[in-house]
């Protein structure tokens, strides 16, 4: 059962973002802060309305605005996939608000009504890619959505963020014109663009289906840095670190993500990915970036660039655990898709609140700086263990279901992939968390000096660290993700996991 | 009232340019408040059209009372609603806009300047409007005439890239003219449908070498590649106001004229040899889409950037006429009116940066920085549009000539389509980073304006972005219903 409100719930939560979005870069400079908090909260409210309606009941709230092109219109419609990444976006637009006030105060940002306006466009646009209900709406979406974060990228104005944004633009441009075609083409050849669980583009001929689906796969696969397309996200690390967190560790790349998964599963659907090898070249793909971008991140001395390796890492991950096509791998890469973001913000933040305070963003400048901030290095460790797959933490309950997703396909190769890589994660992670408490501080460097980062940067990401701990002791607790991802799976594949 | 309408689009801004003189001898200041309610009234003469079109079908007028094929016939139709709409209103638009500029730039000759403008107006409201051929030669003269004052209107310079234009129009409209006296001599008549109807009967060498000669010589007006030769001088040469004025409008109205053409006399594909041309015109238009992209992605001037990339928007239009289909032809009709909304934008901005700033480089955008906010929000959804970003209006031409293409399965000019945007891209962004992160943070005051240039630009990117949220009405409203042919 819908009721009337629950469609404008969905319909609030995609256009308070932009509404906040205008009314920062009408309003004086002061209130810029003010708006994103009030509409951060809003769009968390309108979300947290709806997992109740969209779970069980298969009921999905939206709303049909106006027609585009002839029998094509611009619709939000909100499925359990949908409101996945929907929760996610909000959720952690709120925490990354705190932060970004935290950090804005600490760097000496400028130009802050341009960041807060094009954040909170930011995240309006990946609601909208969350929510929408055919492949124009979300089409529409996804190409705001590289408009919007482009003045993120390259807001500290140096010739290097400038450089970071023009190769964010060409990378990402790109992929949004191979989606364009694709999409163009699908409605060409069905004459329908609406998202269905298990697909509507059955019955085209083979060569056709590769082509469409390595469009597709390359529009998705950009945002989400699947090599070789993955060379605009380290690049786009000379953002500021809010920006990094949220945008190239969530919103960005999440979308690419989604994109994948939306395709997959409700473009094309097993049964029709079934008659051509289109998954296996995917694989293949993200096997690659797996193994490839894990060794590339080990060899990084810059904090965030080595993040930004091992969101390329974790990113392909979860592409490569939807492209495996079983039941339970989808519902580790719906999982995963959260729990890695949850992870990779709480690591983003650390790195942010080491640089906002002492201005260091080379791990072998950072020895001893744990005792110094000893909360910031603290959750950077929980983090870490999460993402490397330690039960309790919330990166073990998303690994498991890729794991398993792997033997039900019996693809042992790919589980190895996935166990290497895991290893690979702790090799890369662990020793920046060692090195903070345990490496031996320069004398008069920044280590002996006192005082951790400002509170504003600290909590958020004391918050964030438990939340992987509450999803990992708890998956069914919050929102019930683990039971949407469930949902999802059901409705791709027909039939419980 | 209703059916004179199509009489009175002309007759108003006709009219109204003939006594133009009459009212600058009464006071000088009083010629713009004078061109500007000209224009309000046949904007809203033009609205009330386009709803009397939607809700009881075309309406026609026979001159003088004789019925066609003898008379002259005039047709407000459903795609002539599209027309006059892009007409009036965008030039009702850039010439409130430019009323500072054409006070600085042509200090008094403001009587003449809206003297042309009104005719040049009424010129284009004629071509849309009539649905007889030779009537359309008569029309698409009093445009360039007008068109070539203006354009020699301009500073330096401008006097020969006028006689240029002069003499290629002119090369153009005489190819025109012979080839619709070849089709006369096919067919004995000049009435669009009914010389569609004997066409068939009529001897084909001439029918074809009439249609290759009108193609050729509304290919030089349209600014067609590699018949665009005059557009980049006479558009970027002359004064800021004539040029925001003519190049949104100008030349679309050429290739309006064109696809009625095609369609409604030569009704694609019925004949042999029409399969041939619509290939050539697809492969034109892919060459002007690359190459026009390419030529203004090299340019340091910023109105030649935006001459080139009118050159490769044309382009579009082109390859969606050429593909034939509906998609493609909604795609070249939606395309035309898209690119004038654009286009009055970017050139009202262009001449503000100009006029007010003394910026004519596209590297110097960046002293717009901060201190004309609301210009560059226009310049930016006008390029964002031209790049096909969506909802805005650029991405829908786009949308509907690549799904023509495919429809088709025309590979290649799908491919050059791509590439073409991909061009776009580049020099669209070229220009929006220098507006918005290139130059160095200044903390000069706010220096915006005037005002009235402001306010129509951002009229105009309004227009932007609401025609590209209401286009599948536009199709479904104004351009299927005359698309039953296919």
């Amino acid at each position: 059962m819908i009721e009337m409100t629950h469609n404008f719930y969905v319909l609030a939560a995609v256009f308070v973002p932009f509404a906040a979005s205008l009314l920062i870069l009408l309003s004086p400079k002061r209130w810029a802060e003010v708006w994103s908090w009030v509409a951060a909260i809003l769009t968390l409210i309108c979300v947290a309305m709806l997992p109740g309606t969209v779970l069980g009941g298969g009921a999905q709230p939206g709303w049909h605005l106006l027609s585009l092109v002839p029998g094509l219109a611009l619709e939000l419609r909100v499925d359990a996939l949908g409101l996945t990444f929907g929760c996610l976006a909000a959720g952690l637009w709120v925490i990354t608000t705190l932060y970004s006030g935290g950090y804005a105060r600490a760097d000496h940002m400028q130009n802050r009504p341009r960041y807060f306006a094009s954040f909170a466009a930011a995240i309006g646009t990946a609601m909208g890619v969350a929510f929408s209900g055919n492949l124009l709406t979300f089409l529409l979406f996804y190409e705001l959505l590289t408009v919007v974060t482009w003045p993120l990228v390259a807001h500290k104005e140096t010739p290097e963020a400038i450089a970071g944004g023009r190769r964010y633009l060409v990378y990402t441009l790109l992929g949004g014109l191979a989606l364009t075609v694709a999409v163009v083409w699908t409605w060409v050849l069905t004459g329908q663009l609406d998202f269905q669980p298990g697909g509507f583009l059955q019955g085209q001929p083979v060569v056709t289906s590769m082509v469409l689906f390595g469009l597709f796969m390359f529009g998705g696969g950009v945002k989400a840095a699947i090599m070789p397309a993955h060379a605009w996200l380290p690049a786009a690390m000379v953002a500021p670190t809010p920006v990094s967190a949220l945008l190239h560790a969530v919103a960005v790349v999440k979308a690419g993500v989604f994109c994948c998964l939306r395709v997959l599963g409700f473009v094309f659907g097993p049964e029709s990915l079934s008659h051509f090898s289109g998954t296996n070249i995917v694989l293949v793909f993200c096997a690659t970036t797996i193994v490839a971008g894990s060794i590339l991140a080990l060899r990084q001395d810059h904090l965030k660039s080595r993040l930004a390796y091992s969101t390329v890492v974790h990113l392909s991950y979860i592409v490569l655990g939807a492209a495996l096509m079983t039941p339970l791998a989808t519902t580790g890469a719906i999982l995963h898709m959260v729990n890695h973001g949850l992870t990779k913000i709480t690591l983003f933040f650390c790195a942010g609140a080491i640089y906002g305070t002492t201005h260091l963003d080379r791990i072998s400048q950072m020895r001893g700086l744990g005792r110094r901030m000893p909360w910031t290095f603290g959750m950077f460790a929980v983090a870490s263990l999460s993402l490397t797959g330690i039960p309790g933490l919330c990166g073990f309950v998303s690994k498991l279901y890729l794991a398993r997703g792997a033997i039900e396909a019996e693809a042992y190769v790919y589980l190895a992939v996935m166990i290497g890589a895991s290893v690979l994660t702790a090799a890369y992670l662990l020793p920046v968390v060692w090195t903070g408490f345990f490496g031996k501080p320069e004398p008069g460097g920044e280590a002996d000096k006192k005082g951790e980062a400002s509170l504003a940067m600290v909590l958020p990401l004391i918050i964030t660290a438990f939340l992987t701990l509450v999803f990992g002791m708890f998956p069914g607790a919050i929102g019930s993700q683990l039971a949407l991802a469930r949902e999802v799976a059901q409705q791709v594949f027909g039939g419980m996991p | 009232m209703n059916s004179i309408l199509p009489a009175l689009l002309f007759l108003v801004p006709f009219v109204a340019a003939l006594l133009c003189v009459f009212v600058g001898r009464l006071s000088r200041g009083l010629v713009w408040w004078w061109t500007i309610l000209t224009m309000a009234i046949t904007a809203g003469l033009a609205v009330l059209g386009g709803i009397a079109v939607h809700s009881e079908g075309p309406i026609r007028v026979h001159m003088g009372g004789w019925a066609p094929p003898l008379g002259i016939e005039w047709a407000l139709d459903f795609w002539g609603v599209l027309g006059v709409c892009m007409v009036a209103v965008v030039s009702l638009f850039t010439l409130a806009g430019t009323r500072e500029s054409v006070r600085l730039e042509l200090p008094g000759r403001e009587i003449s300047f809206y003297t042309c403008a009104l005719l040049l107006v009424s010129g284009l409201m004629g071509m849309v409007l009539t649905a007889d051929l030779f009537n359309l030669f008569v029309h698409m003269e009093i445009t360039a005439l007008s068109a070539y004052a203006l354009v020699a209107a301009g500073g330096r310079g401008s006097a020969r890239v006028a006689f240029n234009y002069l003499i290629m129009g002119s090369v153009g409209a005489t190819l025109y003219l012979l080839g619709v006296g070849f089709l006369y001599s096919a067919t004995g008549s000049l009435n669009m449908v009914d010389v569609g109807l004997r066409l068939a009967a009529g001897d084909q060498t001439l029918v074809m070498f009439g249609l290759s000669l009108i193609a050729v010589g509304l290919g030089v007006k349209m600014g067609l590649f590699p018949l665009h030769g005059w557009m980049p001088g006479a558009y970027s040469r002359t004064s800021t106001s004539s040029a925001a004025l003519m190049t949104p409008i100008v030349t679309k109205v050429a290739a309006f004229v064109l696809i009625r053409i095609l369609i409604h006399v030569f009704g694609l594909n019925v004949l042999p040899g029409v399969g041939t041309m619509l290939v050539i015109l697809c492969w034109a238009g892919a060459a002007a889409m690359i190459f026009g992209g390419l030529l203004a992605l090299v340019q340091s001037d910023f109105r030649r950037l935006l001459v080139y990339s009118s050159i490769s928007q044309v382009g579009l239009v082109a390859i969606g006429v050429g593909l034939g289909n509906f998609d493609g032809v909604a795609g070249g009709l939606l395309h035309l009116v898209n690119d004038a909304l654009m286009k009055g934008v970017l050139f009202l901005a262009a001449g503000l940066a100009l006029v007010r700033f003394g910026v004519a480089r596209v590297d110097d955008l960046g002293r717009l920085r901060g201190r004309a906010p609301w210009t560059a929000a226009a310049i930016a959804i006008a390029g964002l549009s031209l790049v096909g970003v969506p909802p805005l209006c650029g991405f829908f031409g786009k949308w509907y000539v690549l799904a023509g293409a495919l429809d088709g399965r025309r590979w290649g000019l799908a491919s050059a389509i791509v590439a073409g945007s991909v061009i776009t891209a580049i020099y669209v962004f070229r220009f929006l980073e220098q507006l918005f992160f290139r130059a160095p943070s200044s903390q000069e005051e706010r220096f915006e304006g005037p005002g009235l240039l402001v306010v129509a630009c951002l009229a105009l990117a309004l227009g932007v972005i609401f025609f590209g949220l209401g286009s599948g009405h536009m199709v479904e409203w104004f351009i299927a219903p005359q698309l039953g042919l296919e």
